[in-house]
């Protein structure tokens, strides 16, 4: 019943002419004319506090951003004398410089890149096969382990990483990168999930013929679906770079001080000689380690959440 | 004519590897074996062996153990520290959870309205989101630092005393603060979730007669709470498992840290974490860890029984592609 309901608003969306509407145009544009928007504050009059709401919102969540900024910028001496909410005057930009040479910066950077995409590669391929498998194939017991696929989701991380963290030991991964491979390998669940939505909206014609000509499916998801899902593609990799990126306990319980990532170097690296950590280094180098997530986001924003809400849990 | 006669006898059906049926299993089988074979290997068989090293007094290190039954988990039970963690992770959780899964939808339902430069408030809200935990907590650390953190200098505006945030219940607090500023995840998904609501639906209770609120609480909120329901599983799971941002609000780095964890922020996985790599003690670490996954799994049961009558489908979650 819903459907049909859903299919007919859906249709009466299609064939309303908008320009003929002005509720729908009002509601369905934004940025609209300055007369209409006068008109709808005085309405709803919502503009002004929804606009104060959200800035006090958006300056208490960023006010930390400003601040690791201030911190990275300070002297020893200036943290030290602290008490003040100001930008620092002289602004040591050197210590980003600082960050980069004190600690071996540049070789953990290169660390997390490589674990990273090698990582996200695989991720998002083997997450596109077993979406493709879950969405255009059929096969006994399909519907059990797309059960087990949803319960995988709510799977809790760290309780499974750490008794693989010990069979690991017992075969000698630890301190290689060969566990991101496995865990490449393997698939992601909510990818596999975000696949599997796309793949299954698409249409039946799609495949028909090549399966006519003896075409095997392998062939069929290479050469038809998988250039198909470009936008599910991209989302994949970003989701699952960034989760390599930003993931710290993995590379603490598996990896060394000789091939660890950022993550961890960051946390360890920056001490004086007596072992105190150097405040200001460590926001220069915090800084430094979050500005390339910041601009994937950024600039991949709307795809993103294209990607996101295309998954259907919403 | 013979030959085509003979084909559709019984006797002459090809064999069961040469049908249809079986080449699509096949296809099945191969194209989610990753996935099948990767979940048995670093999910199912990490489990069992964690379960089989919680029922022995395995110190890790050593050769040699004993098979002691269920005395771990008897061990973990009766000790009050569980229970002091677990407490302590609860309250967590009843604290970040419904702040998360509200606050964002309220901050969602601001952005949908059409107020003034939409995309960017969008875009401030998402960045704290987007900064792993490891960055998130090293931010935090700095604002809340005694002599030279912001915190204290603001509360110095108004004359009150430097507080050392990171010990005793105020690194609690910390953590919580932490836990908050990711905010802007769920905000994302809930303005997609509300950008997918009927513009018609919300139209016709307005001609019926309906307020905002009423508009909100029985058209939007009914359609988008599988959302909500998604959301909120997932934080609850998230943050109950709550351990990067717990051990680097610790005074001590590197393999220290995990023992100076301040006592109100010895979360149960913090505790965990300690059993296995601070005192070596594998099998009672693995029995808390077991104790602690089916904690998870009960309360993720109970959400989504109690969910099946309250949430609303409009397409039968259950129902399958095209295939099904």
């Amino acid at each position: 019943m819903t459907d049909t309901m859903a299919n007919s608003l859906k249709q009466a969306k299609t064939l309303r002419d908008p320009t003929i509407d002005p509720v729908t145009v009002r509601q369905s544009r934004p940025g609209q004319d300055e007369g209409d928007r006068r008109e709808r504050s005085r309405r709803h009059r919502p503009s002004r506090v929804v606009f104060t709401i959200l800035l006090v919102v958006s300056l208490l969540l960023l006010f930390p951003v400003y601040w690791i900024f201030v911190t990275a910028l300070k002297s020893p001496n200036q943290l030290a004398s602290g008490g003040t909410l100001l930008w620092p005057a002289p602004a040591h930009f050197e210590n980003f410089i600082h960050a980069v040479t004190d600690i071996a910066f540049l070789v953990y950077a290169a660390n997390s890149v490589f674990l990273s995409t090698v990582s996200g590669l695989l991720t998002t391929l083997s997450s596109a096969l077993v979406g493709y498998g879950f969405a255009r194939l059929r096969g006994p017991g399909k519907n059990v382990l797309f059960g087990v696929l949803i319960a995988m989701m709510m799977m809790p991380g760290i309780i499974t990483l750490i008794p693989t963290y010990l069979l690991f030991a017992r075969v000698g991964l630890v301190g290689t990168y060969w566990p991101w491979v496995l865990w490449g390998a393997a698939a992601a669940p909510y990818l596999i999930f975000l696949y599997r939505q796309f793949f299954a909206g698409l249409p039946k014609e799609l495949e028909e013929a090549a399966v006519l000509d003896g075409c095997s499916q392998a062939r069929i998801f290479w050469q038809i679906f998988l250039p198909l899902s470009k936008p599910v593609l991209v989302t994949a990799f970003v989701m699952s770079f960034a989760g390599v990126w930003g993931d710290f306990i993995s590379p603490m319980l598996l990896l060394d001080n000789s091939n660890t990532t950022l993550a961890v170097a960051l946390t360890n690296g920056y001490v004086n000689e007596k072992g105190f950590p150097l405040n200001n280094l460590i926001a220069a180098g915090a800084i430094l380690y979050v500005i390339p997530l910041v601009l994937i986001f950024v600039f991949i924003q709307r795809r993103y959440v294209q990607g996101l809400s295309a998954t259907g849990i919403k | 004519m013979s030959a085509a006669s003979s084909s559709v006898h019984p006797a002459s059906r090809p064999r069961f590897y040469q049908t249809t049926r079986w080449r699509q299993g096949r296809d099945f089988y191969l194209f989610v074996s990753p996935w099948v074979v990767g979940t048995i290997l670093l999910t199912i068989f990490p489990l069992a062996y964690a379960f089989g090293v919680s029922l022995t007094n395995w110190d890790g290190i050593s050769p040699g153990f004993r098979w002691v039954g269920f005395d771990n988990y008897a061990k973990v039970l009766s000790n009050p520290e569980t229970w002091a963690s677990l407490g302590r992770t609860g309250m967590l959780a009843l604290v970040v959870v419904p702040i998360t899964v509200v606050g964002s939808l309220v901050l969602a339902v601001l952005l949908n309205n059409k107020v003034r430069f939409r995309a960017g408030w969008r875009t401030l809200i998402y960045l704290p989101a987007v900064v792993p935990p490891v960055a998130a907590t090293l931010t935090w650390k700095l604002l809340f630092e005694r002599d030279s953190g912001a915190v204290n200098a603001i509360l110095g505006l108004f004359g009150r005393d430097a507080v050392n945030w990171m010990t005793g219940q105020q690194v609690f607090i910390v953590l919580i603060v932490v836990m908050l500023w990711g905010i802007g995840g769920g905000v994302i998904i809930n303005l997609a979730a509300l950008q997918d609501v009927p513009q018609e639906l919300l139209e016709a209770a307005e001609l019926d007669g309906a307020g905002h609120w009423r508009r909100f609480v029985s058209v939007t909120v009914p359609t988008i709470s599988p959302v909500l329901l998604f959301q909120f599983v997932t934080t609850t799971i998230g943050v109950l498992q709550t351990f990067v941002p717990a051990l680097l609000l610790s005074p001590g780095s590197g393999a220290a840290a995990i023992t100076s964890v301040p006592e109100s922020n010895r979360l149960f996985m913090i505790d965990v974490y300690a059993e296995y790599f601070a005192f070596s003690r594998y099998g009672y670490a693995s029995a808390m860890l077991w104790l602690f996954f089916v904690v998870i799994l009960l309360i993720t049961g109970i959400f989504f029984k109690v969910s099946g009558r309250t949430v609303f489908y409009a397409v039968d979650p259950s129902a399958g592609g095209r295939n099904d």
